[in-house]
């Protein structure tokens, strides 16, 4: 069974169909890009999958269960983590309140009635903490006001946050968009580490075709839509479909 | 060791003292050291074994630690509640200068509460409401209607009030929090203004309309102590009447809810909504329902306050429920300091001393017909050159005075 499945997603904007009838699985321990050209449909995917938005027709499923009824914040309890396009931390708190605050929103689940129970009482916070801060190397600078970070280590944050939540799947979309290039190849080996290490699964959105082809173990093109080739990188790199879609039918 | 910093950040040290900081970081280092050997993921206390052993250890020094500082704000608040009324309405000098009388410091407080409840979701969760004359309003004429046909016992009525407003709070809440932003100001304002109307025609019956809610009648305090008298002895002097004791054993009552609320998940889920709502939503809080929440305890707040409020004035004013009432709350709430647990008392303080006594007349006839020039600005002032409001400014010259001995 595949870990997450995606089945006929359609998603319409009035006229527009942002995504045509996409049929995804994907297995565990999977490392699948998502690539296309820009308007693809790529980010309106990975939405309908954390449900920020309501697919139009089809169904998603994750672990065998489908999620179309929940809210974001149920699929990341579920286990679905998003690291966004955009740094998205908490400025105006410390590195280590940042990762504290994800690694609260695991072990506490979404919601309880303790607004008496004091904090310290949620004990595994501060080692789960730890032990993110350290994986995206940024427990050095524990105290320091995030919004002061540079932004390579701003954008690690941001995948210490998604990380924090333990996830069983991680969708990155853009993880390397805006860094240097040194930036992006530390990005890069911390993304792959950290996948070996947790056994992840995951899904990446990206531009940088360098990265998509190194990375993938398969890889997902999509065009106005619609899922218009799908395999390894060997395989897409000679598709003429893809070819099409990218340069508009100029022969290489 | 997260709440070390919290709680400085939220009580007191502000400005965080450097030999304060060293000294939180080594604790940090020991209590993560032995945190490292756990495993069990959910309090952790109920293991055994060397390893449980040692997380029992560190969790209960934190803890204890957390109740220390639990109990010296607390403490400073009875204090600051004890000599309050004495300072300002009795002692030689300082009252004669402030002009301040007793009845006042007892509405300083009542709009205290109202302020620093207002202010977890203002300056906690970030959220702007408009409305909570409507809570504090029905808080006061459900306490007020009470008193004239259900019951006199002032304890009775409070939980009245609290009662209904938490009611209203949530209903207004469910309702105006389907927008973010300046829509929900608005909402908010809208359901309030709905309910101001309601109050002035409609409902007269029972509100008495512009005339406001009279024949309110107050009983003692548990059928014994009649709230208009004098305290006895020391007790007389320092804090005045049975009425003041009343509404100041409610204010620490609502310092040490409020510091507790700020030291639980809830306090760091609403700073994180306060900080990145969307994020907040991707590690898997419920924000609309953390959201509600933060409007339903300010909201109680609210509702404490109006009840107090009719204990305090025997009397509710149909104005009680006008937006400027919302429009005073937020004033109090930035003036004393945003996101502060003790701020918007100093807010609340304040901005009364300016109604009541610069409008009063001597020494201040000169300028009384132009007292809400003055509050304006004060307001502007505060908020220009110490965007941390009043508390903010505390915080500074402690700091100022702190490096000033250092120095030496």
């Amino acid at each position: 069974m595949a870990l997450l499945e995606t089945q006929g997603l359609i998603k319409r904007f009035g006229g527009l169909t942002a995504t045509d009838d996409v049929d995804l699985a994907i297995e565990e321990g999977e490392r699948v890009s998502v690539i296309g050209p820009n308007g693809a449909g790529k980010t309106t995917l990975i939405n309908q999958i954390t449900r920020l938005l309501d697919p139009t027709e089809g169904d998603i499923l994750f672990k065998g269960e489908s999620i179309i009824e929940t809210d974001p914040h149920e699929v990341v309890q579920r286990g679905i983590s998003k690291s966004f396009q955009t740094a998205s931390i908490f400025p105006e708190l410390t590195v280590e309140q940042n990762a504290e605050i994800a690694a609260l929103g695991s072990e506490h689940g979404s919601f309880r009635l303790n607004f008496f129970r004091h904090q310290n009482r949620y004990s595994g916070v501060s080692e789960a903490t730890r032990r993110t801060l350290e994986a995206v190397d940024l427990w050095g600078q524990r105290d320091t006001q995030a919004s002061a970070l540079p932004y390579g280590d701003k954008r690690r944050l941001e995948i210490g946050i998604a990380l924090a939540s333990e996830p069983a799947l991680l969708l990155m979309d853009e993880p390397t968009a805006g860094m240097s290039p040194e930036e992006t190849n530390a990005t890069v080996s911390l993304i792959e580490e950290v996948q070996e290490e947790l056994g992840l699964t995951l899904v990446l959105v990206e531009h940088d075709m360098e990265i998509v082809f190194d990375f993938s173990d398969r890889i997902v093109v999509l065009n106005r839509g619609q899922v218009i080739a799908e395999g390894t990188p060997e395989e897409i790199q000679g598709n003429p479909d893809v070819q099409e879609a990218y340069l508009g039918g100029v022969e290489l | 060791m997260y709440a070390e910093r919290r709680g400085c950040i939220h009580v007191s040290d502000e400005s965080a003292n450097p030999a304060d900081t060293t000294e939180t970081a080594t604790t940090v280092d020991t209590a993560d050291a032995a945190d490292t050997t756990e495993t069990e993921a959910d309090g952790g206390e109920t293991l055994g074994g060397a390893s449980g052993a040692s997380t029992v250890a560190s969790l209960q020094a934190r803890w204890e630690s957390a109740r220390d500082r639990e109990l010296t704000v607390i403490g400073l608040t009875i204090v600051g509640v004890s000599l309050f009324p004495y300072l300002f309405a009795r002692a030689p000098v300082v009252s004669d200068l402030l002009q301040g009388y007793q009845e006042l410091a007892s509405l300083m407080l009542v709009w205290g509460i109202f302020a620093i409840g207002f202010d977890i979701l203002l300056g906690r969760t970030g959220l702007l409401s408009f409305g909570h004359a409507a809570l504090w309003g029905t808080g006061a004429y459900a306490a007020g209607w009470a008193s004239a046909n259900i019951t006199t016992f002032p304890l009775l009525l409070v939980a009245i009030g609290v009662t209904t407003a938490v009611v209203l709070s949530v209903v207004l809440g469910w309702l105006s929090l389907r927008r973010g932003g300046i829509y929900f100001a608005i909402l908010t304002l809208a359901f309030a203004q709905m309910i101001y109307y309601m109050a002035s025609a409609p409902l007269s019956f029972i509100t008495g309309g512009d005339n406001g809610l009279t024949g309110v009648e107050i009983g003692s305090l548990l059928g014994v102590f009649d709230l208009g008298t004098e305290l006895p002895s020391v007790a007389g002097t320092l804090l005045g009447t049975w009425r003041y004791a009343f509404i100041g054993a409610f204010l620490v009552v609502s310092v040490a809810a409020i510091y507790r609320i700020l030291n639980s998940p809830y306090g760091i889920v609403f700073r994180a909504i306060r900080e990145n709502e969307q994020r907040a939503e991707f590690v898997g809080f419920n924000v609309w329902r953390y959201k509600l929440a933060a409007f339903v305890l300010s909201g109680t707040f609210a509702g404490l306050a109006g009840a107090l409020f009719t204990i305090h004035g025997e009397y509710v004013p149909l104005s009680s429920l006008y937006w400027q009432t919302s429009g005073e709350v937020v004033i109090m709430t930035v003036l004393g300091g945003v996101g502060s647990l003790l701020g918007p008392l100093f807010g609340a303080g304040i901005y009364l001393w300016v109604e009541y006594i610069v409008s009063g007349g001597y020494p201040f006839d000169w300028i009384a017909p132009y007292w809400l020039l003055v509050l304006g600005s004060v307001f502007v002032t505060v908020v220009v050159l110490f965007p941390e409001g009043i508390w903010g400014l505390i915080g500074d010259l402690r700091t100022r005075v702190a490096t000033r001995l250092e120095e030496r």
